[in-house]
């Protein structure tokens, strides 16, 4: 089904309007809500609640978060940290959602089910920083070769001369 | 006027003017060797196969265009495909994941086939040449012909590579050597 945009700044919010609706819309789901930039909302979120907070967002009444734009990886070396870039249409907003993640074991739910850009997205994510994404439909690397070793953009990578047979 | 007439002359310089036909007709030889007329011809039909990838493609690409204009090389005909090339500009910093691809491509070239690595990355991995995913240099996966240094080269640079290239393809041999007679004694 044609899914139809709704004009640009239809909703008609300022932006801290905006952020006081989704703190009160997310209740303890989304902390530290804040504006940090005149179009930029910022908030943390448990990652145990990321997937149920991410289906609310995307069907969010009046400022639905329609668009993921990107998928970043942090390297804070206590944690890694795993941030969505959304944008709304309506609300002619962007929310930074910033889920922290441990740095052994890495996981975290997939939202390429919600938006299906993220599918790429953590992918890279994967490759670069190994944050491995549950319920991917095809969690591969995406920019390194299959049989690389290691994820390079970790603080504390080691680049091997047995990874680079042909250099 | 009327002296010029009186010779003949009028009539001779109306026939260069307008040279008679007929005069191909007769034998019409040049002397030369079958390895000079096919590498001067090759060389200056030179087919570049378009593998750009970094920012020494944007130098190769307006090369191309008038202020530079490749053309005067008779090499402006940038083929997408290996199949019509008979030269990879190597432009640009090859990854290990593109290395294998590359390969291949360089494969499907029919000979005979010339290889120019331009520029740093391509030439030695370059600024890049401890990267986690850079080749160090792309002589390790094609053999190459020409090395053009710079980061990135300008498109005169890239000018002298092709002119060395021509050099270097005016010096190949199409007939090969003939046998040494075997001496009388």
């Amino acid at each position: 089904m044609p899914h139809v945009l709704p004009k640009i700044g239809s909703a008609d919010l300022t932006i801290d309007e905006v952020a006081a609706r989704l703190a009160s819309e997310f209740g303890g789901d989304l902390v530290d809500v804040r504006v940090q930039e005149p179009d930029t909302v910022v908030a943390r979120l448990d990652r145990a609640d990321l997937k149920q907070v991410a289906r609310r967002l995307r069907e969010l009444p009046e400022i639905a978060y329609e668009m993921l734009n990107f998928v970043a990886a942090v390297d804070w070396l206590t944690h890694l940290e795993s941030v969505y870039h959304l944008y709304s249409f309506a609300g002619n907003t962007y929310l930074e959602l910033h889920v922290e993640v441990p740095r052994v074991e890495p996981e975290l739910e997939t939202v390429s089910d919600v938006w299906p850009s993220a599918e790429w997205h953590e992918r890279e994510a994967w490759d670069m920083m190994g944050i491995r994404f549950h319920g991917h439909p095809d969690l591969r690397r995406i920019l390194l070769k299959d049989d690389f070793v290691g994820h390079p953009l970790r603080k504390d990578y080691v680049d091997l001369v047995e990874n680079h047979p042909n250099a | 006027m009327g002296l010029t007439d009186d010779l003949g002359l009028a009539a001779l310089t109306e026939k260069l003017r307008y040279p008679n036909i007929n005069q191909f007709e007769k034998p019409n030889v040049v002397t030369t060797t079958v390895d000079f007329v096919f590498s001067w011809a090759r060389s200056r039909s030179v087919f570049p196969f378009t593998y750009g990838l970094a920012c020494c493609a944007i130098e190769m690409l307006s090369s191309g265009f008038a202020r530079f204009d490749v053309a005067r090389y008779g090499m402006e005909v940038f083929r997408p495909t290996p199949r019509q090339c008979d030269l990879m500009i190597v432009a640009g910093t090859v990854n290990e994941k593109m290395a294998p691809v590359l390969k291949r491509l360089y494969d499907q070239m029919a000979e005979p086939k010339w290889v120019i690595s331009m520029g740093a990355c391509a030439t030695s991995g370059g600024p890049f040449y401890d990267g986690y995913n850079v080749v160090n240099g792309v002589d390790k996966i094609v053999p190459v012909d020409v090395y053009i240094p710079g980061c990135p080269p300008r498109p005169e640079a890239l000018f002298q590579g092709l002119l060395e290239l021509q050099k270097k393809i005016q010096k190949m041999r199409i007939v090969p050597p003939r046998p040494k007679p075997p001496d009388d004694d």
